[in-house]
């Protein structure tokens, strides 16, 4: 029965946008979204529970459902949710503004869900060739998405994204090759289900470690290009800003993580090849480099939603630094960071929408006052802030400190230390930002208007679960990525 | 048809590939780089048949079919159409100068070939120089990619980089497994029509090309 | 185990051939690009005509000229017909030669002597027309003469010699199994070929607009037999480069001995190479518009590149 969740859970949003395309009705297509994302999310918990009774669960030969696989999948699920719901509020704003056109809803709908279904699809499977190509599956879903407006930036963005993904992309495909390649020669040949990640997982401490290095330095590049990890991150704050603000959300709460996943798995290989030194270091790396990149772009930013994807790249190097310290802590710490910034993410970028919608710019110089305009989504767009900075008693704080534990427990500490003046330069710029954005007295002719209740109810659930994991982790969150940290530490 | 010929034909194949990846770097016009990129596929559909006789798997016929089709007719015919409907300038004027990107190139080759002869045993489970030109075609994709400012020729270039991929994986042993590989060509198309669609759309509301958009920055 | 004489006999048989057949040579390539654009062309024989002609000319020179003006064309001829004698054209010894008369870096050599002098008078002259196709030539030189030595150097390596006759004899019996460096090194060969006959996309043979011209211009000042041993010099040194593509990478049908059936079969293979070759050359001229000057560097840095690939992919 379980097993049959597995190629359920990305069919019910492919089928979702697949009927989204012959719907017209705006209010149909919205509570169609909602519904969908709750299936999917609702599979998601389902799968999580039969995974920590039962153990892994496979299905069809090519899906696996493990601990770690169930840490992002509900992430995607969760986020999904929060997105639909705030769309609902959002779309109808924005097709009284004019910025979207009715009868182009329903296309919009449509792949949003498939997007959604190609990123279940990443998590999911077992096979390292079905994982890349549902990697390319979101690529393409998500540049359409991207330039969805037709402006002109719109545009520029998809195309940046789209060309410097898929060649990144191209790099993964060549290192999941090598690694087939050295899989078969261990074996003597083919085998059934030589691409998939727990038969070469098995065997792997016979690959040849050569060959693993190479492949595993084509993934770390090329996974690590869509995960937004510097030096090619180039395409990260153009696509994650020109983008509509769900699908913002959604890119940079969901999908950067799901190519860290396929770094991950990956990791989990050559760990076993060639030593952990290796991966780690070069995780460590990347990571490092992404935090000091990303620090100044942050300070002498102007545009909000900019602003937020070069966040991202740090965050993204930091679940790298979590991985690259290495061991049960930092591993923990990682895992954990991808939940927490991936929910936190999320509820800034959507509360920046409705920021940018009321004040009719991006330019963070020209907005003030948000407090005022909109108090409910000015609060929690403080705490949002806060989080992302790093300060307790939020979610990001804790991750952050068990990652920087784990870099002291390792005596990495040159890391740690470019890694705590990053952090202390970017609580300084964020806290600026934001806090010329929140305070002060707004402008005449900004938008006020009571606060939709619908991207509310989103808003408030993902505070909700910022601020629980901030405080005390639940049993059951706590159990599976416990079981995750096991998995990737070996 | 025997393990030796086979692995000899590969390494002609893969000179031969070489050899048209230079002329896409070298490319003064968008059609003579089109057309390039077409003989690579065709090549990599030959290298295709080549594998599929020398180690019997039948996958490997409906895979080289399945190359030449797609990569060699089916997206060249794309990127032509997309040229005549965009009516762009013919010629490519490129970011770094020609003879700047022609040594960097020969060294990417120097490079990848060395790193072959570095590597173990292993290289026997890729027939012949697979795995180099392999690693030279993406590289040097990826600098047609990055050294060029119109947005067909970056194309080209990503076509190029996957061809290297392609060649390379149907060296790996017997292939990898049918499904994936189809999976991977549809991909591809998708991709390419996606970014079709993009230039034409850049083009019909700014009268520009896309790969010129340079506002977002900082 | 051939004696001297034999060998040197040869070497003159071989040379007397080339010499007489280049004319010839152009002329067939003239035919074809006429018949390609439906034109009936002059005959095949024009050439010699041509040279017949110009012997009978007298010398108009110019007042700036020098002695050594006068002395130009027949060095440069002298030059270029010593080259024939290092190709193999119908007999390919399987031995080193009892008096070697010279490898292929001699060759190359001498090829790049002839394009010296030849610049070095024509700025004697102090014509413009000099000067520009001087600078030009040279610049097309110091592309083409490396990639020639290094496409050499990747074909002598895996046969172990420089000596183009020997060369040719040790792979002849795996003639036809190219490796991927051997494919390398053809297609700059056949780059280089179309630079070093002075031939579209890199010069026009045909024209004489001051635009036009690398080779060309530096042929202005020279009239009569001057003008005809150059003109003389210019076919041999095409026939002999098309000659050295065919013994470096067709080695076939060469003749160890002098019996009449193999030397009938070297001739044979010979015309039929040369004929391929020129027909190449011809077709290549039809097709294609000539290249501005400055991206005839682009053009022939792609050649020195694959040369370069040649030679690194043989040695890695």
């Amino acid at each position: 029965m379980t097993s049959h969740l597995l190629w359920i859970a990305p069919l019910v949003p492919f089928a979702a946008g697949l009927v989204m395309l012959l719907v017209r009705d705006r209010r149909v297509l919205a509570a169609l979204d909602v519904a969908a994302s709750l299936a999917v999310l609702g599979l998601a918990l389902a799968v999580a529970r039969a995974v920590s009774e039962h153990g892994a669960v496979t299905a069809l030969g090519v899906f696996r459902a493990d601990a770690l696989a169930v840490v992002f999948l509900v992430l995607v699920g969760l986020l999904a949710v929060a997105v639909s719901i705030a769309t609902v509020g959002w779309m109808r704003r924005e097709v009284a503004r004019g910025e979207m056109r009715e009868d182009r809803l329903r296309f919009y709908f449509a792949l949003v869900h498939g997007f959604v279904a190609t990123m279940v699809v990443t998590v999911l499977s077992d096979n390292l060739g079905i994982l890349w190509i549902a990697m390319e599956g979101t690529t393409i879903t998500s540049a359409l998405l991207v330039g969805f407006h037709g402006d002109r930036h719109g545009l520029e963005a998809a195309w940046k994204y789209i060309i410097v993904t898929t060649i990144g992309i191209s790099f993964g495909l060549f290192g999941t090759v090598l690694y087939y390649g050295a899989a078969a020669h261990a074996q003597g040949g083919v085998f059934a289900g030589a691409m998939n990640w727990s038969s070469i997982s098995a065997i792997a401490d016979r690959l040849d470690p050569g060959i693993v290095r190479i492949g595993f330095v084509f993934v770390m590049v090329g996974y690590g290009t869509k995960a937004g990890l510097a030096p090619v991150h180039m395409w990260l704050p153009d696509a994650h800003s020109q983008a509509p603000t769900p699908v913002s959300a959604l890119l940079s709460g969901a999908l950067i993580k799901c190519a860290l996943f396929g770094i991950i798995r990956f990791h989990g290989i050559a760990r076993d090849a060639c030593g952990p030194e290796f991966s780690h270091g070069l995780l460590l790396a990347f990571g490092l480099v992404s935090v000091v990149v990303a620090t100044p772009f942050i300070i002498v930013q102007h545009d909000l939603k900019r602003l937020l994807g070069y966040h991202s790249v740090e965050h993204v190097g930091i679940i790298a630094l979590g991985l690259g310290f290495g061991g049960r802590l930092g591993t923990y710490g990682a895992l954990l960071h991808v939940i927490n910034h991936g929910v936190t993410k999320a509820l800034v970028f959507l509360i920046a929408g409705d920021a940018i919608g009321r004040y009719g710019t991006r330019d963070m110089r020209l907005m003030k006052g948000f407090l005022g305009v909109a108090p409910i989504a000015g609060t929690l767009l403080l705490m949002g802030a806060f989080s992302l900075a790093g300060t307790p008693p939020f979610s990001v704080f804790v991750s952050e400190l068990m990652v920087i534990r784990a870099g002291i427990a390792t005596g990495r500490w040159v890391s740690v230390a470019v890694f705590l003046a990053m952090v202390v330069i970017i609580f300084a710029g964020l806290v600026h930002h934001v806090g010329q954005l929140a305070f002060g007295a707004a402008d005449g002719h900004v938008e006020r208007g009571r606060e939709p209740l619908s991207p509310l109810v989103a808003l408030v659930l993902l505070a909700i679960v910022m601020v629980l994991f901030g405080v005390w982790i639940p049993i059951e969150p706590d159990r599976v990525l416990s079981a995750a940290t096991e998995i990737v530490v070996g | 048809m025997t393990v030796e010929l086979a692995t000899r034909l590969i390494d002609v194949l893969g000179g031969l590939l070489l050899f048209t990846m230079l002329l896409i770097l070298a490319a003064g016009q968008v059609f003579r780089a089109i057309y390039a990129v077409a003989a690579q596929a065709a090549f990599l559909g030959v290298a295709g048949a080549v594998l599929a006789a020398a180690t019997g798997n039948v996958d490997l016929w409906v895979i080289a079919g399945i190359t030449v089709v797609a990569k060699a007719v089916l997206l060249p015919w794309l990127l032509i159409r997309v040229v005549r409907r965009v009516r762009i300038a013919r010629e490519i004027e490129p970011v770094i100068p020609v003879h700047l990107t022609l040594t960097i190139a020969a060294g990417i080759v120097v490079l990848a070939f060395h790193l072959n002869a570095s590597l173990g045993p292993v290289r026997q489970a890729i027939t012949g120089n697979a795995l180099p030109v392999g690693v030279t075609l993406i590289l040097i994709g990826v600098l047609v990619m990055a050294s060029r400012r119109k947005a067909l020729v970056q194309m080209v270039g990503l076509f190029a980089s996957e061809n290297g991929i392609f060649f390379t994986a149907m060296a790996v042993s017997q292939g990898m497994p049918l499904i994936i590989e189809i999976g991977v060509i549809l991909d591809v198309v998708l991709g390419a029509l996606v970014m079709g669609i993009l230039v034409l759309r850049v083009r019909s509301s700014v009268d520009a090309d896309i790969a010129d958009l340079e506002s977002l920055r900082g | 185990m051939e004696t001297t004489l034999t060998h040197v006999a040869r070497t003159a048989a071989q040379a007397a051939l080339l010499v007489a057949a280049a004319p010839l040579v152009t002329g067939l390539v003239q035919k074809l690009k006429a018949r390609l654009q439906c034109r009936r062309g002059a005959s095949v024989w024009q050439p010699y005509r041509d040279l017949a002609k110009l012997l009978r000319k007298g010398t108009v020179e110019a007042d700036t000229a020098s002695p050594f003006f006068r002395a130009v064309p027949v060095l440069v001829l002298a030059a270029t017909v010593a080259t024939t004698a290092m190709l193999p054209v119908l007999w390919a010894p399987a031995q080193p030669a009892a008096v070697p008369l010279g490898d292929a870096i001699l060759l190359v050599a001498l090829l790049a002597l002839a394009r010296f002098l030849l610049a070095v008078g024509a700025l004697d002259a102090g014509g413009a027309f000099g000067g520009m196709g001087a600078s030009r030539e040279m610049t097309v030189g110091l592309l083409v003469e490396p990639a020639l030595m290094l496409t050499v150097f990747s074909v002598a390596v895996s046969a172990g010699t420089t000596e183009v006759g020997l060369l040719a004899a040790r792979r002849a019996p795996l003639a036809l199994s190219w490796a991927a460096p051997d494919l390398l090194a053809l297609f700059a060969m056949l780059i280089l070929a179309l630079a070093e006959t002075g031939r579209i996309p890199v010069d026009n043979p045909d024209t004489h607009l001051e635009l036009t011209m690398l080779h060309e211009g530096m042929l202005l000042e020279h009239s009569g037999p001057g003008l005809a041993c150059i003109a003389l010099a210019t076919q041999v040194k095409q026939l002999v480069t098309l000659t050295l593509v065919a013994a470096l990478f067709l080695p076939v049908g060469l003749a160890s001995d002098s019996s009449p059936a193999s030397l009938a079969i070297a001739l044979g293979a010979f015309a039929a190479k040369v004929l391929a070759l020129a027909g190449f050359l011809g077709l290549v001229e039809s097709s294609y518009a000539k290249l501005r000057f400055f991206r005839v560097p682009h053009f022939l840095g792609l050649g020195l590149v694959c040369a370069f690939l040649a030679l690194a992919l043989r040695v890695l």
